[in-house]
């Protein structure tokens, strides 16, 4: 036992005074002759080059091997404020004066649900998937001048004024996710059409859009139906206007897609020919479980 | 061992009259019949068993006996159940050596202080032209290079040295400072300072009966002593008077005996293990106790 042999040392030596404490090793002379201080080394050493001038390169570089210059890493500033940008989804922005412009000028019906395809079709917008856009956002200019119920279907809003703009007049808003692959089937339809490729399935929204489209808040399209009729009371009651009955509501305002779905009226593995005006389904079991799931 | 030893040293001390008086301690002495001069006048003996709070998990308690200053013969009282972990811990010198080593310098200021280029007369002029005398060329009188020159990187005016060192390490100083004490026969617990004369002759010849060294340590609970204990330990070169807040290693270390009362034991006891088996963070520490 440690403590009882020292106890045993301490009985038969000498008492312990002030003058009797060992010094402790940092101090004795033969430590500080073999560990010196970095100002004895500086007075040994030569007067000359990086050490003695104060310009030695930072730690972990060779200032032999760096020929007086800091390698390209360290030479190239860092700028964290766009940490974020190559993963970063874009959507561009229209307003509910475009919107209403759109419908007054007759290029767009409010008597069919207003989507992707449909906007992209006034040619007012290039969406391009392969520049991390993701479609369109809602903003809350021209919110007092909009009057027109529409089933309309975006791809993100950020202000609640504008969702109230839209239900104030008796419309329908949903948030819509929709990945590159079935993007590029949107933005131009006519086009993929005439490609021959069967309609694609449309993709989970990723980690960090899933918080954002099960939100009733913002009318995702993964949201419960039943908190998003609470929140538009709530719209109401806070905007101070009242909500139209819902039993009175043409079946236009009930259309909404399934979450696989791109198009109104076409399902996911379909193939459109357009010359002959025919649909092609597929028959095979695997490829309706697939399509279907 | 410890009770082993204290024999072999009562033996060698004591006179064998006061052991054969300890083994019949529970009957009145026999050759003081009055009971004015007998200051012992209670039933001994005095404490058989004290309660010590956290108990080690190892160690059984120690025990050391307990003495008068009432009476100059060296006559036992009791033993006295002391707690190991602060009367038994590991000899740690160098946690000693730091305790000193910062009692020391804490307080130490560095008055030095030399005027810089600044601060000196002015310097205009050369003392003698450049060529022509035969002395060594200079451009000002006051350089560092001349006597009563400037003085380039001197000391620059009061430095403190003060630091506080850590709690837990203040605390194992103390703690080790009583058992090397302890363990090397210095220290000696006694029921109370009542003296019977103020005379300094009792006192230095009671310890000098008792071989209890030249310079000594008297701690008592508050730091309010009987008159003729203040009387005796003033006149007296070597011993010290004080209470238990003033307790440090450099005292403990610069007396050779430690006399300790019972209620500066109970006090300083409690201290300790209170402090030993707490895990306050600095903002959870409890305000300072209202007695000193």
């Amino acid at each position: 036992m440690p403590i009882e042999r020292g106890l045993q040392y301490l009985r038969h030596m000498q008492r312990v005074t002030l003058k009797n404490l060992p010094m402790p090793l940092e101090k004795t002379d033969k430590w500080k002759k073999e560990h010196p201080d970095e100002n004895t080394i500086k007075s040994i050493m030569s007067r000359k080059g990086p050490i003695s001038r104060n310009s030695l390169p930072p730690y972990g570089i060779d200032p032999i091997q760096a020929e007086g210059r800091l390698p390209w890493i360290l030479t190239v500033p860092k700028e964290p404020y766009y940490e974020g940008v190559e993963e970063a989804r874009q959507y561009l922005p229209i307003s509910l004066r475009t919107l209403q412009r759109l419908i007054d000028l007759r290029r767009i019906n409010p008597d069919k649900p207003v989507d992707l395809p449909v906007l992209c079709n006034t040619k007012l917008f290039s969406i391009q998937p392969d520049q991390r856009q993701f479609g369109l956002q809602l903003t809350d200019e021209g919110a007092d001048l909009f009057s027109t119920p529409i089933n309309l279907e975006i791809q993100w809003v950020a202000s609640e004024l504008a969702i109230a703009a839209i239900e104030r007049c008796g419309g329908v808003l949903t948030t819509r996710y929709f990945d590159p692959i079935s993007l590029s089937a949107l933005v131009d339809a006519k086009k993929f059409f005439e490609r021959g490729e069967p309609i694609p399935r449309c993709d989970t929204p990723p980690i960090n859009a899933i918080e954002y489209y099960t939100d009733p808040k913002q009318r995702g399209y993964l949201a419960n139906p039943d908190l998003i009729r609470e929140e538009r009371q709530r719209l109401a009651q806070k905007y101070g206007y009242k909500l139209p009955d819902s039993s009175k509501l043409s079946p236009l305002f009930h259309l909404r897609k399934d979450p696989r779905q791109i198009f109104y009226g076409l399902e996911p593995g379909w193939l459109i020919n357009l010359k002959d005006q025919t649909i092609l389904k597929p028959t095979d079991n695997k490829y309706q479980t697939f399509y279907h799931s | 061992m410890i009770k082993s030893l204290s024999l072999v040293k009562i033996l060698r001390q004591c006179s064998i009259r006061s052991i054969r008086h300890f083994e019949t301690s529970t009957q009145p002495p026999p050759f003081s019949s009055d009971p004015t001069s007998n200051p012992i006048s209670q039933q001994l003996p005095l404490i058989v068993n004290r309660q010590l709070e956290y108990p080690h998990v190892r160690y059984p308690p120690l025990q050391a006996w307990l003495e008068t200053l009432g009476q100059k013969r060296d006559e036992k009282l009791g033993i006295v159940d002391l707690h190991p972990s602060i009367w038994q811990t590991s000899p740690r010198l160098d946690i000693l050596y730091e305790n000193i080593e910062w009692q020391k310098t804490y307080k130490k200021i560095d008055w030095a202080y030399t005027p810089p280029h600044h601060e000196y007369p002015s310097m205009r002029g050369k003392p003698w032209p450049q060529k022509g005398t035969g002395r060594a060329r200079h451009s000002s009188r006051y350089d560092p290079q001349w006597k009563g020159g400037y003085k380039v990187n001197g000391p620059k005016g009061p430095t403190s040295f003060f630091y506080v060192l850590p709690k837990e390490k203040r605390i194992e100083g103390l703690c080790t400072a009583l058992t090397v004490k302890l363990h090397q026969n210095d220290v000696h617990f006694v029921d109370s300072f009542d003296l019977p004369t103020h005379q300094p002759t009792y006192l230095q010849e009671l310890t000098e009966d008792r071989f209890w060294g030249p310079s000594i340590l008297f701690i008592d609970d508050t730091d309010i002593m009987p008159h003729n204990m203040m009387f005796a330990s003033a006149k007296t070169e070597g011993f010290t008077v004080m209470p238990v807040y003033g307790l440090n290693v450099y005292s403990i270390l610069k007396h050779t005996t430690l006399v300790l009362t019972i209620r500066a034991l109970n006090k300083i006891e409690k201290k300790l293990l209170h402090a030993l088996n707490s895990y306050d963070t600095q903002k959870d520490q409890p305000a300072p106790p209202d007695e000193p």
